[in-house]
């Protein structure tokens, strides 16, 4: 496990309530942990145990019911609106669809959102190195499934994050597509924070932690 | 060189051009709808200019002399001769009389003059307004010639040889008979008959007015023109009706002063159903991206960054499609006016910045209720909802 040496993101006792028709639902419940710098953690449970609802709100998308969640030790600000620019500075997302913009190349699709002037030549080696080098100037109905997510992946490096939260990432990919993900995630990641959320325990191996979440709650971590 | 290769990128990926011209099929009926009502627009609206420049073509001689007649007595009586004598701007005055030319407009028709003078000054006059004969031959004394502008000439279909006047066509507005014995080119749209002939009673029973043809000194014809207007008789009372370039060009512009305002009022209703058909256009078009912009603003896009985006899309295809709409209207003005208008002796403006401002309402409207009808949808969005909907 590599020693933490700084603590990138903090979920505070976060709760997420919403009212769904006559019903009030908890879908998060008083969940707290820590992310530090060069840790991979993972967020397992069944479907509909809260794990969208928690990658939302400790991506500033969802504003908590209550509790606090930090980035980079700041409070994430209440709105999705007032987050958006510490999302897009410190944070790579991948999500389980590889959202792409189809008209964008997988070169304009990953430095069309960073504000990093060296960008272009981390995305040239990232690029190399998951062998997406000859499939940078392709729109996406172009590549393959895998080649999709392995586009997304760039995108959610390209601008060189202090945090890469990913929700389901492999649900789409076979076994062994799946697995090449996660490790490509974790070399890219290994100076950084990584926090993968899934339903298949067996992506997390090698994480330095996974959390199990039932009905909202962290019941094992 | 890297930060350079960076920001080109950045840039491209949010340029509008870049959406519009990646997805010309998405964007063709926008840009379609725009650049066939500008199109219209201008062809609806150039025309109407034909009634200026055709007018103003009659008026130019006017701006050259000043046509005078007697306000109260049927006659140039010598004190009257004696008034205008006096204007110590008055170069030259020649004895006239002044009948109209029916030419047919683009819509009804109007009246080019045709003065009748003496022989002798004939030729002194056609220098002075800039007039060369161009077929056939000047009217004989006392004959019932005429000549007449080549443009109203093509106008009303004629020939040399042929007759016109009241005594041949009852609805004619010109008096007597006039027999078309030359054409006349030049800027200024007028015809010349022979005043002794022009004397002969039946145009004094058509009440024909006896004329003076002014003529000031060099650069004093404003100053000629206001003593004419200012001149009065023994008995007090005003002494002539005066006939200048500013006179016909009140009457010409009281005539048509409600036109802009009527096509103000038609450009505006169209460019307002346009824009309201352009917004639902665009909102059905931004159906398709609701994935794009989800996933920009989960990934931390400023919702104010993305509605300039938009803006700047809307705006564009708009701005585009008036630019060509303006050509392809300024193309059919001009065919319109070679293959029709012209040849008729219409005179038309085919350059003419009213069209250009009026049909400016359609990308304007266009752009302004897309951008909000955009901003509208970009605000109530919510990222998490289209990443689920996505299947997270």
């Amino acid at each position: 496990m590599n020693a933490p040496t700084d603590v990138l993101l903090e979920a505070l006792d976060v709760t997420l309530e919403y009212d769904d028709g006559s019903r009030r639902v908890r879908a998060v419940d008083g969940v707290s942990f820590t992310l530090a710098r060069g840790m991979f953690l993972g967020l397992v449970g069944p479907s509909g145990s809260g794990k969208s609802s928690l990658m939302f709100l400790l991506a500033g998308l969802r504003p908590p019911s209550s509790g606090e969640v930090r980035l980079l030790g700041k409070p994430l600000p209440a709105s999705p609106d007032a987050s958006a620019s510490a999302r897009r500075e410190h944070v790579g997302f991948l999500f389980q669809e590889p959202f792409l913009v189809p008209y964008l190349s997988v070169r304009e699709n990953a430095l069309g959102h960073t504000t990093d002037a060296q960008a272009s030549a981390r995305l040239d080696e990232l690029a190399a190195e998951i062998g997406m080098a000859d499939k940078l100037e392709e729109r996406p109905h172009r590549l393959s499934g895998g080649e999709r997510q392995r586009a997304s992946l760039l995108r959610a490096l390209a601008n060189d994050p202090e945090l890469v939260l990913a929700d389901e990432p492999t649900a789409n990919l076979d076994q062994t597509t799946g697995r090449a993900v996660i490790d490509l995630l974790r070399r890219q990641t290994r100076a950084k924070g990584l926090l993968v959320v899934t339903h298949d325990p067996s992506m997390l191996t090698g994480a330095d932690r996974v959390l199990f979440l039932r009905d909202g709650r962290l019941v094992e971590g | 060189m890297d930060a350079a290769a960076t920001g080109r990128a950045a840039r491209r990926a949010l340029s509008p051009w870049t959406y519009l011209l990646r997805n010309p099929r998405r964007i063709l009926p926008l840009f379609g709808i725009q650049a066939l009502v500008t199109c219209l627009l201008v062809l609806i609206i150039t025309p109407t200019n034909a009634f200026e420049a055709t007018a103003e073509a009659n008026v130019r001689p006017l701006e050259i002399f000043t046509i005078v007649s007697p306000r109260l007595r049927r006659e140039f009586d010598e004190e009257l001769l004696a008034v205008l004598d006096a204007n110590p701007h008055q170069q030259e005055r020649v004895r006239a009389k002044m009948l109209w030319v029916r030419t047919p407009m683009i819509v009804g028709e109007g009246y080019a003059p045709l003065i009748a003078l003496p022989v002798e000054v004939r030729d002194a006059f056609l220098k002075r307004v800039e007039l060369t004969l161009v077929d056939g031959r000047l009217p004989e004394p006392g004959e019932d010639g005429a000549v007449l502008h080549e443009a109203v000439v093509r106008a009303r279909g004629m020939k040399l040889g042929d007759k016109f006047g009241q005594l041949i066509d009852p609805t004619d507005p010109t008096p007597g008979r006039f027999t078309l014995v030359g054409t006349l080119a030049g800027e200024s749209r007028m015809g010349i008959a022979d005043f002794a002939y022009a004397d002969q009673p039946f145009f004094v029973l058509a009440r024909r007015d006896p004329f003076q043809v002014v003529y000031a000194n060099a650069g004093a014809k404003d100053a000629s023109d206001a003593y004419l207007h200012a001149a009065t008789q023994e008995d007090g009372e005003s002494a002539f009706r005066v006939v200048d370039d500013d006179y016909v060009r009140g009457r010409i512009e009281a005539n048509l002063k409600n036109l802009p305002l009527i096509l103000g009022f038609i450009t505006f209703s169209v460019a307002i159903v346009v824009a309201l058909v352009i917004a639902l256009l665009n909102m059905i078009a931004f159906q398709v991206r609701v994935d794009e912009f989800g996933l920009l603003l989960a990934i931390g896009h400023a919702r104010r960054r993305l509605v300039g985006k938009l803006a700047a899309e809307a705006f564009a295809v708009a701005a585009t499609g008036w630019l060509v709409g303006l050509a392809l209207g300024l193309l059919g003005v001009w065919i319109y006016d070679q293959v029709w208008l012209a040849p008729q002796g219409i005179l038309l403006r085919v350059l003419d910045p009213r069209p250009l401002l009026f049909s400016m309402s359609v990308p304007v409207l266009s752009t302004l209720t897309g951008a909000i009808a955009l901003a509208r949808r970009l605000r109530r969005m919510d990222p998490v909802a289209v990443i689920q909907r996505r299947g997270v």
